[in-house]
């Protein structure tokens, strides 16, 4: 049997895990990236607020003059690293600043313009990133402020990068553990499943693996092994039992017999009529016998004891068998009995209680269906069972006493008819014995019998 | 013939050496599981006939041992464990033939002279012939006095069966046994359904037939001299 991990439980469970974590892990990164995101332009915002700050407080003191003193006199110191500013008038030209040209097309509408500025550094031209901010002087002249944020950019960039990995290989750990987890896990569960489709074809001896690793699977497992033993024991009881009821009634059973079997044999012959009395007692005896072998062969089907040998049998060749060794006799009652069967009908069994079953089933249909009948035998294959249906056009049996049918000693209809009444708790015991199932419906008219043996 | 009785049961055990006695069989008892398995190893024994539940060594016990010694004495198993488990366990312990108890006397007897017979005689021939009647095992052809009879593949079968232990009775248990394989007893009188069929096909017509009734115990294929 090969595992199906798709559809174990734990296989979806790990499926679920892993788009837990991812998604975990996505929202955890991704708002710490906005946040960090919207941490550093807050900054960017607020230096570029304080420093328009100043720079007004400075025009309202010293006029435009003052605020292009100062503005040099920040480029030139050691100021602000990355600090952009621009004085122009009113038809963008440049009056100073360490931009050359106004960056933008007239006046623009955000209140965070952001634009590039081309700066040659040595051996390479660099692009920087700027947000800014501009205000109207109250002299019609205009005041730029802006920060280079490439730093930030970079900052941000790394940080997405970083993100997207963390959020990919945790997903990847996560779903290499599930599926590790879902594998072994299905795998233990499958030691589990196939060990109990051993021990339900009959090896009683079979126990569930213990890996010594403590968890709850070695204890699941050495809990459903002492019920096995339990079973195992109760099972061989069992078997003590009947093995000693079959001794105990049958050896008296014989001496009875051999006894009766030594008048008979006697040199100087019985009676005629004492002769004929013994001989019917004889026949009182082996039915009784019949009827005890039966019985002990319900208990003991019925008590789960394993088939001894199970083999592959062809329970259609089996079938075609018995059909042609009870044509004659159906013949001879005028019941026409016919069988057909799809080749490559198998079922791990013992051969002799099938045939026991289909004859019972073929008896009890010679039994009851009247001179002119017919009685079929179908084997059929189905997907996952080897179906047997024997049917007549006879008496059938009540939809309310069916269920009655198989049970030991219950006999339907006509009382006259001779049977130990267990014919069909026999069939019932065996087709149980070979995991199968057993139904009577009604044939419209007549009685189908419909035995479900899976392979 | 000798025959060694391993059987614990000693009411059963006395009719059933009185009874092989009668019948012409020189039979030794043994009435528990340690004796029978000496006698049985030490003694020289055509067949030996045995209880599968016996005290001190169980009867299946005996025949491994008698096997694992090398040797090949045929042995009837006696069960009152009439289970076919039991029986496939029988005969996996090297038992020839299993009887279920109670069983007809007439039954143990034909058995009994089964195994006698193949253990004397079984040569690989590819023609039977009894009288007029003639069994070609290889073209699967029968001819009674020149003229061919048509049988089915069963009747062949049952034919053979019968051909191949001509003058020994054969029981209706024993034909279910040997040509259809079942190991239990059909409540109908199948057998003698088929066995007169066959007999229409190979002994009509003929002054002296072939296919004999026996009162009590079941058939024989034998020429009535």
């Amino acid at each position: 049997m090969r595992l199906d991990l798709i559809n174990t439980t734990a296989f979806r469970l790990s499926v679920g895990y892993t788009l837990l974590v991812t998604l975990a892990v996505a929202v955890t990164l991704g708002s710490a990236y906005l946040l960090t995101e919207s941490l550093i332009t807050d900054e960017v915002d607020l230096i570029i607020d304080s420093e328009l700050k100043s720079l007004e407080e400075k025009y309202a003191r010293s006029g435009l003059p003052g605020v292009t003193d100062e503005i040099n006199l920040r480029i030139d110191s050691w100021g602000r690293i990355g600090a952009v500013y621009m004085v122009a008038d009113s038809n963008f030209e440049r009056i100073a600043g360490n931009v050359t040209n106004w960056p933008f097309d007239g006046m623009p509408t955000e209140a965070r313009p952001e634009f590039e500025i081309a700066t040659i550094e040595p051996g390479r031209r660099a692009v920087h990133p700027v947000r800014a901010a501009v205000r109207t002087l109250p002299g019609g002249d205009l005041l730029l402020v802006g920060t280079d944020i490439s730093q930030g950019r970079r900052f941000a960039e790394k940080f997405r990068f970083a993100t997207l990995w963390g959020i990919g290989l945790s997903t990847l750990a996560a779903a290499l553990a599930g599926f590790w987890f879902s594998y072994r896990l299905a795998r233990r569960v499958d030691e589990v499943t196939r060990t109990c489709q051993r021990i339900m074809a009959g090896d009683l001896g079979s126990r569930l693996p213990v890996a010594g690793a403590k968890d709850e699977f070695d204890s699941l497992a050495r809990s459903v092994n002492r019920v096995l033993d339990r079973l195992e024991e109760q099972a061989g009881t069992l078997r003590a039992t009947f093995d000693s009821a079959a001794h105990d009634l049958r050896a008296p059973l014989h001496r009875l017999r051999t006894r009766m079997d030594a008048l008979l044999l006697r040199a100087p012959p019985l009676e005629p009529a004492v002769h004929e009395s013994v001989e019917s007692a004889l026949h009182e005896v082996d039915r009784l016998q019949r009827t005890l072998g039966t019985l002990l062969q319900i208990a003991l089907a019925e008590s789960g004891t394993p088939l001894a040998a199970p083999a592959a049998v062809e329970v259609g060749e089996l079938a075609a068998e018995l059909v042609e060794l009870f044509e004659p006799v159906a013949g001879s009652q005028g019941v026409a009995l016919a069988c057909r069967h799809e080749p490559q009908a198998l079922v791990q069994g013992n051969r002799q209680l099938l045939a026991q079953l289909l004859t019972n089933l073929i008896e009890n249909g010679l039994k009851y269906v009247p001179r002119g009948g017919a009685i079929e035998v179908v084997v059929q294959r189905l997907s996952d069972c080897v179906r047997l249906t024997v049917s007549d056009n006879g008496p059938g049996i009540a939809a309310d006493d069916r269920a009655r049918a198989v049970q030991p000693f219950v006999r339907i209809g006509h009382g006259k008819q001779e049977g130990s009444g267990l014919g069909l708790s026999l069939v019932a015991a065996i087709a149980r014995l070979h995991r199968g199932r057993l139904q009577l419906e009604s044939n419209e008219p007549g009685l189908r019998v419909v035995v479900d043996l899976p392979f | 013939m000798h025959v060694l009785l391993i059987e614990d049961d000693t009411e059963a055990a006395r009719f059933l050496v009185k009874g092989l006695r009668e019948s012409g069989y020189s039979v030794d008892h043994a009435a528990d599981g340690r004796e029978g398995l000496f006698r049985a190893t030490e003694g020289q024994f055509d067949l030996v006939v045995t209880d599968r539940m016996l005290p001190h060594i169980d009867g299946l016990a005996i025949i491994e041992l008698m096997r694992r010694k090398g040797i090949a004495t045929p042995v009837l198993v006696l069960s009152a464990l009439g289970s076919v488990d039991d029986r496939i366990r029988g005969l996996k312990a090297g038992g020839d033939d299993y009887l279920t108890k109670p069983f007809a006397f007439a039954e143990l007897l034909a058995r009994i002279e089964a195994l006698l017979r193949r253990h004397s005689s079984s040569t690989q021939t590819t023609r039977l012939k009894v009288e007029d009647l003639e069994f070609d095992l290889l073209a699967r052809r029968v001819t009674r006095g020149g003229r061919e009879v048509e049988l089915t593949a069963r009747e062949l079968k049952l034919l053979e069966f019968l051909m191949r232990r001509a003058g020994q009775v054969v029981t209706r248990t024993m034909l279910l046994e040997g040509v259809w394989d079942l190991h239990f007893d059909p409540q109908s009188n199948l057998i003698d359904v088929h066995i007169s069929r066959l007999r229409q096909a190979i002994d009509r017509g003929t002054d002296h037939p072939l296919i004999h009734t026996v009162r009590g115990s079941g058939y024989v294929l034998r020429s009535e001299a």
